[in-house]
């Protein structure tokens, strides 16, 4: 308990330290020294008979813990055999002894595989005063294990920092060649990848409904870009804009089945929003020059957007009660492909900078503009559920590759799925 | 090349055709299309050719649809279509093209059958969702310059692929020059 007080403690330092640097321009890897990463002891599960399976899952559950970004997990070196030995439940624990080695947190955890039916008993320990902190059991097939140790893993993030990981999240991106691109969903971890599309032809800018049941992405397979709607469950297309132009720049309202997106044809661009379950196609926004990438906060009251209105790609917010539109970004001749945490606490973006695009972060607001990524052209950034952790894409020159990173830019990851040229990852809700 | 797609295509077809019959094209025959397909006639073949099994009356269609296409191809060959390049992030059609789209537009008004397609590009630089809505209105752009040249814009089809169909694969500022650009296709 000592320790999420502790935790608690560093948290709000880190706020101190966003509120005081307001109005500075910081890089955050100045920031980013401001919080402390706590040391974690994994120790190789228990098993009946040790086979390849419980260092798998050991394994998985390091590298979870590690991808978090919050935790160093001690080198399995530093753990002898008298602590692997030494049994999971509260008494047989000397703690003296992981605390010694510097470690914080210690998580043990049992292996019980029968008829092809695997559980997982898992315990989170402060070694600072022996409190128990987790304790969960786990059941899946014994082929799905990896299920268990990324919710395990989440669990772990859970109980430490009051919010889930994204180990047990999907993704959705655009994945290909020159000429043609399909739509994939994957785990984050790289497994189960599933292409969506097989058109032959580009398919892009997939987004996935809040409810985890729709699709909506931009194709040429009718030779020009459409924009579709595509049920998941039921496997069936539900909806499909066919108007001359480019219809694209997808994006879903929390909790509602409401897409936006944007259509730019002749002098004018429109935004529309489509309600799946009332059919209702509806203009939000109509003007000339460029109007797109829409993207709405997470009570669905404000939409940024990126409009050309002053001459350049710039980002603005609109008030849809109201009908306000406030401007801001000012910084720079190119400001881009915008998206509103689903905590409501950011807005993370595409800026250029001389030869390069950054990613980079703002208050809803505009202020405290940050920059997360250094050199290439990072692309289509996109806040986790969570909103701590930014997907997004990145070049630097030769393939495009999906990234993870953490909201202050920090354990930035490269992710791999497909051989092609990845672009345009969206966290899958 | 083409010509051997369409001469290998036609004879896929025929040997379809023929196939209950099971009439085999002599090599002699064979010549016999392929100097049909080039345009060149001399009597003593085209008799022969009657004389074969081959679907006489199909070849003649076929023959008159490739004298039609011929001649729309050698009047889509007569007109000569340049990209029209953008700066970055713009799509402002630039004095230096207007010569060269004033030309495209006289040709399109003297031949007021063709139908044209143009598509605009971005360089891969910036985002691909801009990108899409950028190349859109520089293909819009050069449409509207030839609309108000007096082409009909309903003749005028306009698509945007974004920096999805670079035309140089390179990282140059000369191959990121040449991408951004609005090229113009027969529809």
């Amino acid at each position: 308990m000592k320790r999420i007080k502790f935790i608690g403690m560093i948290l709000s330092m880190c706020l101190f330290f966003i509120v005081s640097l307001a109005d500075a321009k910081v890089y955050l890897d100045v920031f980013g020294k401001s919080y402390k990463k706590i040391t974690i002891g994994v120790p190789p599960f228990k098993v009946e008979k040790p086979d390849r399976l419980r260092m798998d899952m050991t394994e998985l559950l390091h590298k979870d813990l590690d991808f978090s970004g919050f935790l160093i997990v001690a080198p399995p070196s530093l753990i002898d055999k008298e602590l692997t030995d030494e049994g999971i439940e509260k008494q047989e624990i000397k703690f003296n002894n992981w605390r010694s080695i510097g470690i914080e947190l210690l998580c043990k955890a049992k292996v019980l595989e029968k008829d092809g039916e695997l559980t997982l008993e898992a315990f989170l320990y402060d070694t600072f005063d022996g409190s128990l902190m987790l304790a969960k059991r786990y059941r899946t097939q014994t082929g799905e294990w990896r299920k268990v140790v990324h919710r395990l893993a989440d669990d772990i993030l859970l109980t430490i920092t009051g919010e889930k990981g994204i180990n047990s999240n999907k993704v959705v991106f655009a994945s290909g060649s020159r000429s043609r691109k399909d739509i994939y969903m994957a785990d984050i971890d790289g497994q189960n990848v599933k292409r969506l599309t097989n058109y032959r032809s580009i398919c892009l800018s997939p987004s996935v409904s809040s409810n985890g049941k729709y699709l909506s992405y931009t194709s040429y397979k009718e030779g020009r870009p459409n924009l579709y709607v595509f049920d998941l469950e039921n496997n069936r297309e539900i909806f499909v804009d066919r108007e001359e132009g480019m219809k694209v720049g997808t994006s879903w309202m929390a909790n509602k089945a409401i897409l936006a997106y944007s259509h730019t044809s002749g002098r004018y661009s429109t935004i529309y929003t489509f309600d799946v379950d009332r059919k209702d196609k509806r203009s939000l926004l109509r003007n000339e020059g460029i109007y797109t990438s829409p993207s709405f906060s997470p009570d669905g009251t404000k939409m940024v957007f990126v409009s050309d209105m002053y001459g350049t790609p710039q980002i603005f917010v609109r008030d849809l009660v109201s009908g306000d539109t406030k401007r801001l970004t000012y910084s720079g001749s190119y400001n881009s492909s915008p998206n509103f945490s689903p905590k409501g606490d950011l807005i993370v973006f595409v800026a250029k900078f001389e030869g390069s695009f950054e990613i980079c972060t703002m208050n809803p607001d505009g202020s405290n503009q940050r920059v997360l990524t250094s050199g290439g052209i990072n692309d289509s950034p996109h806040l986790s559920p969570c909103g701590r952790y930014i997907i997004y894409s990145s070049n630097k020159g030769g393939k495009s590759t999906i990234n993870v990173m953490l909201f202050n830019g920090e354990n930035k990851r490269v992710l791999r799925f497909t051989d092609g040229d990845e672009v345009q990852p969206r966290f899958v809700p | 090349m083409k010509f051997l797609a369409v001469f290998l295509g036609m004879l896929v077809l025929v040997g379809m055709g023929c196939a209950p019959k099971a009439v085999q094209i002599p090599p002699a025959d064979q010549q016999q299309l392929q100097s049909i397909q080039q345009g060149k006639y001399d009597s003593q073949s085209d008799k022969k050719f009657k004389d074969g099994e081959v679907l006489e009356e199909e070849l003649a269609r076929r023959d008159r649809d490739r004298m039609r296409d011929l001649s729309l191809k050698d009047q889509k060959s007569a007109a000569q279509f340049k990209d029209v390049l953008f700066d970055f992030d713009s799509y402002v059609v630039k004095d230096e093209y207007f010569q060269q789209l004033n030309e495209t537009g006289n040709w399109l008004k003297q031949n007021k059958n063709i139908r044209i397609i143009i598509e605009g590009h971005c360089d891969e630089k910036g985002t691909v969702e801009y990108n899409l809505a950028l190349g859109q209105k520089r293909a819009e752009a050069a449409k509207a310059y030839l609309a108000k040249s007096g082409v009909d814009a309903g003749r005028i089809k306009t698509i945007s692929y974004g920096k999805e169909l670079p035309a140089d694969a390179g990282h140059t500022e000369d191959a990121w020059a040449r991408n951004r650009r609005a090229n113009i296709k027969f529809d």
